[in-house]
């Protein structure tokens, strides 16, 4: 099967203010009146888009060919957080329009779109903490369709009061301290990339989701392992030939990740790592900036295989390759 | 109809599901093969109200937009892929999307594939608060004053081709097409030459490998908003020509179900495929000039053999998608 390449790539994460400084003005000014998500969606998106020299500087017509897939989570919940506020407040005369236009979850990738006049495609998925794999996926599978030449695709997160509540009351048990980011890569038809002369960091050989009920019991990682099995033999890699794990189960499912890897490896043992303890948990982020870390482990050739695992019952496997010299 | 579950969105949506399944004899499918595509845009919402207002909230998990489709995963013992698309009012025809794709690239071999959602104060309030309702809605009326919202779920069951033949199931419609593409203009207020619901029209048409000229009926997103139905109307003539073919809104009659709206509309298509009945759109009693352009089905229903339909939708963030649905 033939490849999807990746042509930039660009990861925003623990910052306090999101930096703005390095985007056109029009974009800025976007950025600074907008809800935290997609302010941190345009810092990325501004960054990973001039990496991959692929809007040009002071276009202003709309771009059909490419499009934006996001994956996240949460989405919009702190907007939703600030709206519902207002309201509880205020009663219904109190609700505001600019906030509520914020609470649907794509309106980061909207904004986005807007920004950048990005009229392809358009998707933004929420799979858990699987979001971001899934997003990377999908963009994928639209490329090899031919239903767009260039994805802007990838995860994000805010976080805010509202949301760390909820996980502190166990919403979702993550396992490791919650952290924010926006990791977005530049995803590209072959043929398209090789006519504009872009830059090639790496390839998606394959990739494949699924869903695990339960964290222990009978069954428990054999829905992962047959996910990862599905994504190896898409990217026509035999496990022997992996170089890399990129972990992502919380600590609760270790034990299901390393039996689904046992089972879908067999007696192949590659090296494992496990961005997350670095990073703590940025949930939709997560997978993108696993792929990120990984290629830059291996950036070189080796296939890495990269996980997503949410206690929600997401699970996630792609495979890629670096191609940098 | 479990009303009083708080977390309604799942409910509805796991009433549709179990009807789906059962409808389409789903017994027996490996679990492994089996996805489910869910769109939504409150999700859940009531749960959020409560937990907002500090309230005990029986099963906080399901407040994130992706519980719906996991509570459909549990239930029904999906193990495939598990996805909530999140495309605002366009989000249910962004599933059934997702899950052709899926099944094109072999990731499943079913997909329970739709929409759900439900009325609550947040998202009238919001609505209200864009000027965006109405007390009665009339799509494509020259006295359209806004949309008025409804609630409910729809699944439909995405199949693999050779996977229906072989278990004998019956085919209500091929998914021939599907498309999507951003107005990338304004957040609220669609492109006013509805340049993102025309790219994801022709997309949809492309996918499928049909001229518009085969297009026999057109399901439109007919929300009864002044710019939206003034924006299907531009994209609809010039993707098929003035006047050229039947055009309805289903809106008219059962309200905006957001994330659903879509699913429900590609169920209408069906429909329209196997009884060759146009219904009429509810509500439109003189047709506004603006949308001069479209043969709109409007009084009675109309009789006509519809070999392939199409389902627009577009939303919030200025998404757009379409589906084409030919006769199996």
């Amino acid at each position: 099967m033939s490849g999807v390449l990746i042509t930039a790539g660009y990861a925003l994460d623990a910052v306090a203010d999101v930096p703005l400084g390095h985007l056109p003005e029009a974009v800025q000014a976007r950025a600074a009146r907008a809800e935290r998500i997609t302010a941190l969606t345009l810092a990325a998106a501004g960054a990973v888009l001039a990496a991959a020299r692929l809007v040009p500087e002071g276009s202003t017509g709309p771009s059909p060919g490419i499009g934006v897939v996001l994956g996240t989570a949460f989405g919009c919940f702190l907007s939703n957080a600030a709206y519902q506020e207002r309201f509880a407040d205020g009663g219904p005369a109190a609700a505001s329009p600019r906030i509520f236009a914020a609470t649907v979850s794509n309106a980061a990738a909207g904004e986005l779109a807007i920004a950048y006049r990005l009229a392809g495609p358009g998707v933004t998925l929420a799979a858990g903490a699987a979001s971001g794999l899934a997003a990377l996926g999908h963009a994928s599978d639209l490329l090899r369709a031919g239903q767009a030449d260039a994805l802007v695709a990838g995860g994000v997160d805010a976080l805010g009061a509202p949301l760390a509540r909820w996980l502190a009351e166990g919403g979702l048990p993550a396992g490791r301290p919650p952290a924010e980011a926006a990791v977005l890569l530049v995803l590209e038809a072959p043929t398209f990339a090789r006519e504009r002369g872009a830059p090639v960091l790496g390839v998606v050989l394959g990739h494949a989701t699924g869903f695990e009920p339960a964290p222990s019991g009978e069954d428990a990682g054999n829905g992962l392992a047959g996910v990862v099995t599905a994504a190896l033999e898409e990217a026509d890699v035999r496990p022997p030939d992996i170089a890399l794990v990129v972990s992502a189960a919380p600590p609760a499912l270790a034990r299901l990740e390393a039996h689904a890897l046992a089972r879908a490896l067999g007696p192949a043992r590659p090296r494992i790592m496990s961005p997350k303890d670095t990073y703590g948990e940025t949930f939709g982020a997560a997978g993108p900036l696993g792929l990120l870390t990984g290629l830059g482990e291996e950036p070189s050739g080796a296939p890495v295989l990269v996980l997503d695992v949410c206690a929600s019952g997401h699970v996630a496997a792609l495979v890629a390759r670096g191609c940098q010299p | 109809m479990p009303v009083d579950d708080p977390d309604r969105a799942g409910a509805l949506a796991l009433r549709a599901a179990t009807e789906a399944v059962t409808t389409a004899a789903l017994d027996g499918i490996p679990p492994a093969r089996m996805g489910v595509a869910l769109g939504t845009t409150l999700g859940g919402m009531l749960l959020f109200e409560r937990w907002m207002a500090r309230e005990p909230v029986p099963r906080p998990e399901r407040i994130p937009y992706y519980a719906p489709a996991v509570r459909l995963a549990r239930m029904l013992a999906c193990r495939g892929p598990v996805a909530t698309p999140q495309l605002a009012c366009a989000s249910g025809t962004h599933a059934i999307a997702l899950a052709a794709e899926w099944v094109r690239r072999g990731r499943a071999d079913v997909v329970l594939a739709g929409g759900t959602d439900f009325l609550c104060r947040f998202v009238v309030a919001g609505f209200n608060c864009l000027r965006a309702t109405a007390d009665m809605p009339r799509p494509f009326d020259v006295r359209r004053r806004g949309l008025v919202l409804g609630e409910g779920a729809a699944i439909v069951v995405v199949e693999e081709e050779g996977h229906a033949a072989r278990r004998g199931a019956a085919v209500r419609a091929r998914l021939a097409g599907i498309g999507c593409a951003a107005d990338a203009t304004h957040m609220t207020a669609p492109d006013r030459e509805g340049g993102g619901a025309t790219r994801a029209l022709l997309a949809a048409l492309d996918d499928a490998r049909l001229m518009p000229e085969a297009v026999d009926f057109v399901s439109a997103h007919g929300t009864g908003t002044p710019y939206n139905d003034a924006m299907e109307a531009v994209a609809l003539a010039r993707v098929f020509g003035v006047g050229r073919v039947p055009v309805n809104s289903i809106k008219g009659a059962i309200g905006h179900t957001l994330g659903a709206a879509g699913a429900l509309e590609a169920a209408l298509c069906v429909e329209t495929l196997a009884r060759g009945v146009v219904p009429p759109t509810a509500g439109l009693e003189t047709v506004d000039p603006a949308c001069a352009g479209l043969d709109l089905v409007y009084g009675e229903p109309r009789r006509h053999t519809v070999r392939a339909a199409i389902s627009t939708s577009s939303g919030f963030a200025g998404t757009n998608a379409a589906l084409v649905l030919t006769a199996p």
